[in-house]
């Protein structure tokens, strides 16, 4: 995509100059200049805190930089407002969707436009939704209530909402962090269109995954300030790593080393019928020691049902669940626990950490604690995860909800890996790296490594398919509470694992 | 907010430093105290005289002291009640009524049991009688509650009325077991002799004041170290995760519930084994209840602080209620401003404790393209 040159000076579509902006405590963008070119499509990568999404937010009129400027066609702007942002053209379809769930696609997208008639004539501004819709490739019926949409519908609704107020600039945090595979290709091809179009595209993403392809710049921002800018080809994937994190970082697949032995973990045609709806068909798998077995899948299609149904958080209404032969079906978490189960929820603070409890009371936590709670011990044992684990934190006694999402995962996996003995030989574990750094995903995985070569048997719960594909001896398809597929590790097709994640194998 | 060329901001804190903990709430004893001086230069007193003879009466002679203490006593009960419930979120405001049937409980064990039993039993027999109904004043809505998620703000709120009237009835309306069957007075029937704690010498205070500080101490050491208070803690924080480590929330919200409810009962048992010796109406108009909500706030819920919270109120009450017998009578009114007024503040200084107070030069920004 070419540049518009003008009088040999290159005009960007939007730049930001020496934008710095101060949190109490934190610099989160440091002197940080940035070029965005009409017809781009440019990823803003780093890592949670690298002051991605802070750039973003002055970008889009959300954040008012504390010192430098926010240019748009070569001009100065002050923006003082996202709506403000959006007279300029410039608008951000956010991580978390912002839509009503009971109006129609068509309602949400003209929600907030100021120059709407006094009296709302349906079919017109369904007419209007749709061309726009159409026009970049976004197949979307307005009349349909946003409450039915998948993710990727969702986030469809939220472009066309960008464009309909007439963005001339999008940008799109962690836009691929929910989609399956197939509704990236078509969110990829929408990009594609908007571009054609004249428009400009930021992908502000802390993965290097598939935004990275298909971009035509990468921006690499590291504690505050830009390590890097490259056009597409100039960089692999290993490179960029190095860029966000500083240093070399290892994300190569780990398998198995040692030969799977014994059977740990046994569901035998487990189901779970709630407020009649079948959430977990029939599903039937067995996990050895030694071995991890990966459950992809979307978000939504069955896995947290699953995990707390091993965890016994909930019982199933059919089937058998066996961990070291004997039937745990329904017995609570507590004796699932003593009979050998150690689980990794999804929602680390919050369900798997109480937040405000320091890391040696959330150690206690899954202990036979009796009349007084022993913190002596726990105290010993926190102190030796910290050194273990590198846990950055200013001391033992510190609450989890101020520790990294990295470190307080640290904590947990700790926690459930470790403290829970040698007795303790099953491991569930809930997308144990998401919204974590890259740094933070690699010291997570090897953690899981380690559990597995230590003869435990893991079963890896993930909405994130590389992570999957990175880890497991064994995959399978989650999709409508039903296991659709199932592959050995080392025999992945992503296509075809990508296809039964969408449901269509 | 911006002024002239400099912009003023509230940032929150990353931390508080330990200090603040105790300058937020000095602070707004202060500026209380300001407020209410401006209502007494209003209403025509002098504000340093009034406050010296309030400091006087409430705390520093020795009859204010002991009276304060007195009154403190069951204060405290209540106060830990509150501090107890609030610490696991549950909102226990029913403290009042409670305390009334602490004091029916323990006053029918003072007159039909305390007769049968050896001395030394009598009186921890009654105190244990009050905080028995006492709790049991709380069990419904506890059930309630833990069973079926009802709101506990709002049962306990409106037991505190058939508390209420039943004291009423007990005393005005029926000539029952409580009444004294001696005189056509309306009040309660005595308790026995053994039934009934001697004051300090001829002050208004009594050994009570010692188990309820005591009971303070017991707590604050039971909650930190305990795996019951470990689980509250667990269950306050994040009741997923007390789901997750399997913890029982039905048994924890009963137990709590009871027990706060059990220590408002002992703070009506207290009033009858201590002044009262008796079902007494006067209980009825100083809403101890209410207030041991008010100290448990200001205490921030710390079962020390609760102690030191309490003696500071009581004292406004019992010096505000002097000053209106001085030869330049302020109005009782006065004192509930400054309660009022402390409590104002003091959760108004919560939010310099959470924020740090900015002022910034507006910058112009050069642009260097």
């Amino acid at each position: 995509m070419g540049s518009h040159r003008l009088g040999g000076a290159t005009l960007f579509a939007l730049s930001a100059r020496q934008v710095t902006k101060r949190f109490p405590g934190v610099l989160a963008n440091d002197r940080v200049d940035f070029d965005l070119l009409p017809g781009e499509v440019h990823t803003l990568l780093g890592e949670n805190g690298a002051g991605k999404s802070t750039l973003a937010s002055v970008l889009c009129g959300l954040y008012k930089p504390d010192e430098g400027a926010v240019l748009r066609n070569g001009t100065q702007v002050r923006l003082t407002s996202p709506r403000h942002g959006l007279q300029n053209g410039i608008a951000m379809v956010h991580q978390h969707f912002r839509l009503v769930d009971r109006f129609t696609i068509a309602e949400n997208v003209v929600l907030g436009h100021r120059n709407l008639p006094f009296r709302l004539r349906a079919n017109d501004l369904e007419d209007q939704v749709a061309q726009v819709a159409e026009r970049f490739g976004l197949p979307l019926d307005p009349r349909v209530t946003v409450g039915e949409l998948s993710a990727g519908q969702r986030q469809r609704v939220e472009i066309v909402k960008a464009l309909y107020q007439g963005a001339e600039i999008l940008l799109l945090d962690e836009p691929t962090a929910l989609l399956a595979p197939p509704e990236v290709e078509k969110l990829f091809e929408t990009v594609r269109a908007m571009t054609q179009a004249g428009k400009s595209v930021v992908f502000v993403s802390h993965k290097l995954g598939e935004v990275v392809d298909i971009s035509d710049r990468v921006t690499v921002m590291r504690d505050g300030r830009v390590t890097g800018s490259v056009a597409r080809g100039e960089a692999d994937t290993r490179k960029l790593a190095e860029l966000m994190v500083g240093r070399d970082i290892d994300l190569s697949p780990r398998r198995s080393r040692v030969a799977a032995q014994e059977t740990l973990l046994q569901l035998d045609k487990v189901g779970l019928t709630k407020d009649g709806i079948e959430r977990i068909a029939n599903i039937s798998l067995s996990v050895r020691a030694g071995e991890i077995v990966g459950i992809a899948g979307v978000s939504g299609n069955g896995q947290r049902e699953l995990a707390e149904i091993v965890a016994g958080l909930q019982a199933p209404t059919s089937g058998e669940i066996l961990i070291n032969g004997a039937r745990v079906n329904g017995i609570g978490t507590r004796k699932v626990r003593e009979a050998g189960l150690a689980y990794v929820p999804e929602d680390r603070l919050g369900t798997g950490l109480a937040p405000s409890l320091s890391i040696v009371d959330n150690l206690v936590l899954t202990r036979d604690r009796g009349f007084l709670v022993d913190r002596k011990s726990a105290l010993v044992e926190a102190e030796a995860f910290i050194k273990q684990l590198e846990i950055k934190t200013p001391h033992a006694h510190t609450a989890t909800r101020k520790l990294s999402g990295g470190n307080s995962q640290k904590v947990l996996l700790a926690r459930e890996i470790f403290a829970a003995g040698d007795n303790s030989r099953v491991l569930v574990v809930c997308s144990p790296t998401r919204g974590l750094d890259v740094g933070a995903v690699e010291a997570v995985h090897k953690l899981l490594d380690e559990a597995r070569s230590s003869g435990k048997a893991v079963l890896l719960i993930s909405e994130d398919l590389d992570e999957v594909l990175t880890l497991a001896d064994k995959v399978l398809v989650l999709y409508r509470g039903s296991v659709v597929h199932e592959v050995a590790g080392h025999e992945v097709d992503v296509e075809a694992v990508g296809l039964a994640m969408a449901g269509l194998s | 907010m911006i002024i002239g060329n400099f912009r003023i901001e509230l940032e929150p804190r990353l931390s508080s430093p330990k200090w603040l903990y105790l300058a937020v709430p000095a602070g707004s004893l202060v500026f209380a105290f300001i407020v209410g001086g401006i209502f007494l230069a209003l209403t025509g007193h002098s504000p340093i005289g009034t406050y010296g003879s309030l400091i006087s009466h409430g705390y520093t002679s020795s009859k204010g002291i002991t009276n304060t203490l007195g009154l403190a006593t069951p204060l405290i009960c209540t106060g830990l009640a509150a501090a107890f419930a609030f610490r696991m979120n549950l909102f226990n405001i029913g403290e009042e009524g409670q305390m009334y049937l602490g004091m029916i409980g323990s006053a029918w064990a003072g007159i039909a049991l305390a007769g049968h039993l050896p001395h030394v039993l009598a009186v921890p027999t009654v105190l244990i009688i009050g905080a028995a109904t006492g709790a049991f004043w709380v069990l419904l809505p506890a059930i309630l509650r833990a069973k079926l998620g009802t709101s506990e703000i709002v049962s306990t709120l409106l037991l505190n009325y058939v508390a209420l009237n039943l004291v009423n009835y007990f005393i005005y309306g029926s000539r029952g077991f409580f009444r004294d069957p001696t005189t056509s007075f309306p009040q309660g029937r005595g308790v026995e002799e053994t039934a009934r704690f001697h004051s300090f010498g001829t002050s208004n205070t009594y050994p009570t004041v010692i188990i309820a500080v005591l009971l303070a101490v017991a707590l604050y050491w039971f909650m930190k170290r305990s795996n019951f208070g470990y689980e509250t803690s667990v269950f306050a924080d994040s009741p997923n995760t007390a789901r997750y480590a399997g913890m029982n929330a039905t048994k924890l919200t009963l137990s709590v519930l009871l027990f706060s409810g059990a220590l408002a009962g002992l703070a009506g048992a207290m009033y009858v084994v201590g002044p009262a010796g008796k079902v007494d109406p006067g209980l009825l108009q100083i809403g101890l209840g209410y207030a041991g909500i008010v100290v448990a706030a200001l205490a921030r819920y710390n079962f020390v602080a609760v102690v030191l919270t309490a003696i500071l109120f009581a004292g406004l009450r019992v010096g505000g209620a002097s000053l209106q017998i001085s030869s330049n009578p302020v109005p009782i009114a006065i004192a509930v401003v400054l309660q009022g007024s402390v409590l104002l503040f003091a959760l108004g200084g919560e939010i310099f404790r959470r924020n740090r107070l900015r002022i910034r030069r507006v910058q112009q920004v050069s642009v260097a393209s």
